[in-house]
């Protein structure tokens, strides 16, 4: 072993630190390994918070780069050790601390795997709603680092809107608590709020506490067909003006609902363009209430078709379906670009016809199976083979997504973070400013730019 | 198929979405991420396709840590072929690499489905001087084949014949749940076929990346089976199954004569339990007042129906309670040989299973795989284990 790995074996112990070139190699990307793969030195696995702070306190000293990890399951890069150095692999720090039903939070260890408390607060008749597709893996820690959300954002919003606190080990060493357990806290400047979001770059996250929710009594998932790509976006933006907040409202495109159908026992007919899958959730009467008026929405607007998925277990085989539906595409395609652009609601009609024209104007194809109800579409740049002439396409279609949903006043990420993957784009929405104060903010926690280096922004060398 | 390179497309679907993580009894014990499907793929496309990762120790580990549980090839969202890519890998690292003395003693155990009644006179010698080594089991004094072959009548007038391909550990450690599979099926008028010349279904040999035994071991029993008609094959153990249903046709080389019998013969394969639950008992087992608890073996993906129907056979039985145990289906540790390599990483995975029984009070485990039963009976020695049909086969007064 090196130096360096006999170095944090010391700080440390032995078992949590790992440098043989099989395990680098088994760090050296995120859910994306085409688009950046890098070794890391050493991976360390640290159990305890003390375990965190010895090594960056070693790390700030010797400056050497760190990259915090949850699952590895991100879109956007920000996991890959690019720079080299110590990956701190958070996964062992998974104990559920606390759930309190009598304040309504949880105390968690950055590690714990987003299913796992899902199912331990829903038993207490709790309820967690952020629901990145990857949770079965992801980690509440990471999913703070970078605002991860999913289905459920229509209604309840992203991780960000449940953090009410954080420990944070900073990139010298030293332990903070940043922010409370309490429902309203006004304290100086939002430190909790500064590290979400963060990606690693400031600190490493090492306990959360998160705000929870009463488990909604009821719920039921259904499907509306509709005739064509235009007629399913007027249809979210029409739903949302009348006041139908589902609690997943997710837009589907024919091509995917046949590729789920390759996982359901019940195969959805393909018998339209465009597929609303949506969940109504909430008390037994307020349920009931907005499927009627979702099924008179259906109705007035002459939908093709509006199924409702009474039995629990089929709703379930849709969303699992639902979130399978990007490896399949992995599966199919040599190379896939996630987009995350999101737009306002009422701009979600514009959004698609934007991207239809994109993909019909560069030739390449681009499928839009998104979030939808909270105008987080997803467009997915599909590559069949992989050539010199087709990349650059796909980048000139990166480029002129990011630029439609700028344009439509929307954001180059809703819930995937910057990472590398969007970190040429950061100034097109922000501005050189607002980046520059980024970089002064950095400065301040990180003064030997060791955390996380490479990321959010364009590192020059 | 089982040439590494015959997986390179397999192995490109992959798109390291790493929801395997949340299946593999492997990387639960430690986390970390080598031990899991996503890099093992990751890793024989690095280190023996492109070769841009040099071959280490470490990596034929990482290879060998597998249980070929396929509980991750099951979940994943790009239905790769996941335990077929790490069979193949361990084949190219291996086939020209001499045999240990335990693959050869494999191949003897393999060959004569279990070593007949030399291994009981082993075992027996074996235990007495405190020679057996540790959570193996101890082989019963006679292996089932010494005792019966041939067609086994139906009681009363037929309703079906069926082959009943009896496993090398249900034979030489297990002759009893054999002995009740042949009652439970002719009691329920189902005329019973043993046939003669089998060897090991071959699934020891794919996981020491043996191809070309599993292959001798395969082409014998393709051979003497597609001489036999009869309406089912059926077999009491899970894993012979899995091969016998999803593998037979793979392991035979291109090409082979023997391709198109190996699989009409797997068209007709089935799980014991649940062939009887599709036909229906005949017989109301009597009552029996016991508290038993179901483990459901991990090859289970090959068959539909293997996962319910011992709950619904056994349902039939007055007043045994069936008390289900958190998570049945999580891995007991076994894997086959993989205890023996990996002991403590093996008893590690075993203990939540013995926790999750233990929380039960159920005095009888039922499970269809033998060496999930053997593993954890050595961890449990005041519990009963045993196969679903003698459970049935009690209920009956057999």
């Amino acid at each position: 072993m090196d130096s360096l790995g006999k170095d944090l074996n010391a700080l440390v112990g032995e078992g949590k630190v790992k440098t043989d070139p099989v395990d680098l190699y088994a760090y050296s990307s995120d859910a994306i390994r085409y688009f950046v793969e890098h070794n890391p030195d050493a991976v360390v696995l640290p159990e305890t918070t003390e375990d965190v702070s010895k090594v960056l306190n070693y790390a700030y000293h010797q400056t050497i780069p760190i990259t915090p990890r949850g699952a590895g399951s991100g879109l956007a890069g920000g996991c890959v050790p690019i720079k080299g150095g110590i990956v701190l692999d958070m996964k062992r720090m998974n104990k559920i601390l606390e759930i309190n039903c009598s304040n309504l939070t949880a105390r968690v260890e950055a590690g714990v795997a987003l299913a796992r408390f899902h199912q331990a607060v829903e038993k207490q008749g709790l309820f967690y709603p952020p629901d990145p597709q990857s949770l079965e893996v992801c980690t509440l820690g990471a999913n703070v680092a970078t605002r991860a959300g999913g289905p459920r954002g229509v209604k309840y919003g992203t991780t960000s809107n449940y953090v009410l606190g954080l420990e944070v080990v900073l990139s010298d060493g030293e332990v903070i608590r940043a922010g409370g357990i309490c429902v309203k806290q006004s304290v100086g400047y939002d430190l909790t709020h500064l590290f979400t979001g963060s990606e690693g770059t400031l600190g490493v996250i090492t306990k959360i506490n998160l705000r929870l929710l009463p488990l909604p009594k009821a719920r039921i998932t259904g499907l509306i067909i509709c005739e064509s790509v235009d007629f399913g976006a007027k249809l979210i933006s029409e739903l949302i003006a009348r006041g139908i907040i589902p609690a997943k409202l997710e837009f589907l495109h024919k091509g995917a609902i046949g590729l789920m159908n390759s996982c359901l026992a019940n195969k959805i007919p393909l018998t339209g363009e465009a597929y609303l899958l949506f969940e109504l959730d909430g008390g037994e009467k307020a349920v009931e209430e907005n499927a009627d008026n979702l099924k008179a929405v259906c109705e007035e607007s002459s939908a093709l078709e509006l199924r409702m998925v009474p039995d629990q277990k089929e709703a379930e085989s849709y969303w699992q379906a639902r979130t399978n539906l990007n490896p399949i595409l992995g599966a199919i395609f040599k190379r896939m670009i996630n987009e995350d652009v999101t737009v306002p609601r009422d701009k979600i009609p514009e959004m698609f016809k934007a991207v239809e024209e994109i993909s019909k104007n560069l030739g390449i194809t681009i499928g839009m199976s998104g979030h939808g109800g909270d105008g987080n579409i997803h467009p997915v740049i599909l590559m069949s083979q992989v050539s010199p002439e087709l990349v650059k396409k796909a980048d000139r279609a990166v480029e002129e997504i990011i630029k439609a949903g700028l344009g439509l006043g929307g954001t180059i990420s809703g819930e995937h973070g910057i990472g590398l993957h969007k970190a040429n784009f950061l100034t097109w929405e922000l501005g050189e400013r607002q980046v520059e104060l980024f970089k002064q903010i950095k400065k301040v926690f990180d003064p030997k730019g060791i955390m996380n280096p490479g990321k959010i922004w364009r590192w020059e060398e | 198929m089982f040439e590494l390179s015959s997986y390179q497309q397999s192995i490109e679907k992959c798109s390291s979405c790493k929801f395997c993580q949340a299946t593999c009894p492997v990387f639960k014990e430690d986390l970390l991420e080598t031990h899991n499907a996503n890099a093992r793929l990751a890793l024989i496309q690095a280190g023996l396709l492109e070769k841009k990762l040099p071959l280490s120790q470490r990596f034929y580990e990482v290879l060998d840590r597998c249980l070929l549980c396929t509980t991750c090839a099951s979940a994943c969202p790009a239905k790769i072929p996941i335990e077929e890519v790490i069979i193949s890998a361990r084949f190219q690292i291996r086939k020209d690499e001499p045999k240990t003395a335990l693959e050869k003693f494999k191949r003897r155990f393999m060959e004569k489905r279990g070593l007949g009644e030399l291994l009981g006179k082993i075992g027996a010698l074996a235990s007495q001087i405190g020679l057996m080594p540790a959570d193996f089991p101890k082989p019963a004094n006679k292996p089932f084949s010494s005792t019966r072959a041939g067609i086994i009548p139906a009681e009363k007038e037929k309703r079906a014949r069926v082959i009943y391909f009896v496993g090398c550990a249900t034979n030489a450690f297990y002759p009893e749940t054999a002995e009740d599979v042949v009652s439970v099926l002719t009691k329920n008028r189902i005329e019973v076929l043993i046939p003669e010349g089998m060897v090991c279904c071959g699934l020891p040999a794919l996981a020491d990346g043996d191809l070309e035994l599993a292959r001798e071991l395969v082409q014998k029993n393709v051979q003497a089976l597609s001489q036999i008609s009869a309406d089912a094959l059926v077999t009491d153990c899970s894993s012979c199954g899995m091969v016998l249903k999803t593998k037979l046709s793979k392991i035979l080389p291109e090409n082979h004569p023997l391709k198109p019998s190996a699989e009409l013969i797997s068209g007709r394969v089935f799980e014991v339990t649940d062939y009887l639950n599709q036909k229906r008992l005949l017989n109301n087992p009597s009552e029996l007042s016991v508290n038993y608890t179901y483990h459901i073996p991990c090859h289970r993906g090959w068959s539909p129906g293997l996962r319910d129907a011992p709950r619904a056979l056994l349902s039939r039985i007055p007043k045994a309670n069936l008390i289900e145990m958190a998570s049945p289906e999580n891995c007991c540790g076994a894997g086959g040989f993989f205890f023996y390599k990996f002991r403590d990483l093996s008893r590690n995975i075993r203990s939540h299973k013995i926790q999750d029984i233990l929380k039960t009070k159920a005095e009888i485990v039922i499970t269809q795989c033998p060496a999930c039963r053997s593993y954890l009976s050595s961890a449990l020695k005041e519990h009963k284990f045993m196969h679903p049909i003698s459970l049935l086969a009690r209920a009956y007064k057999i």
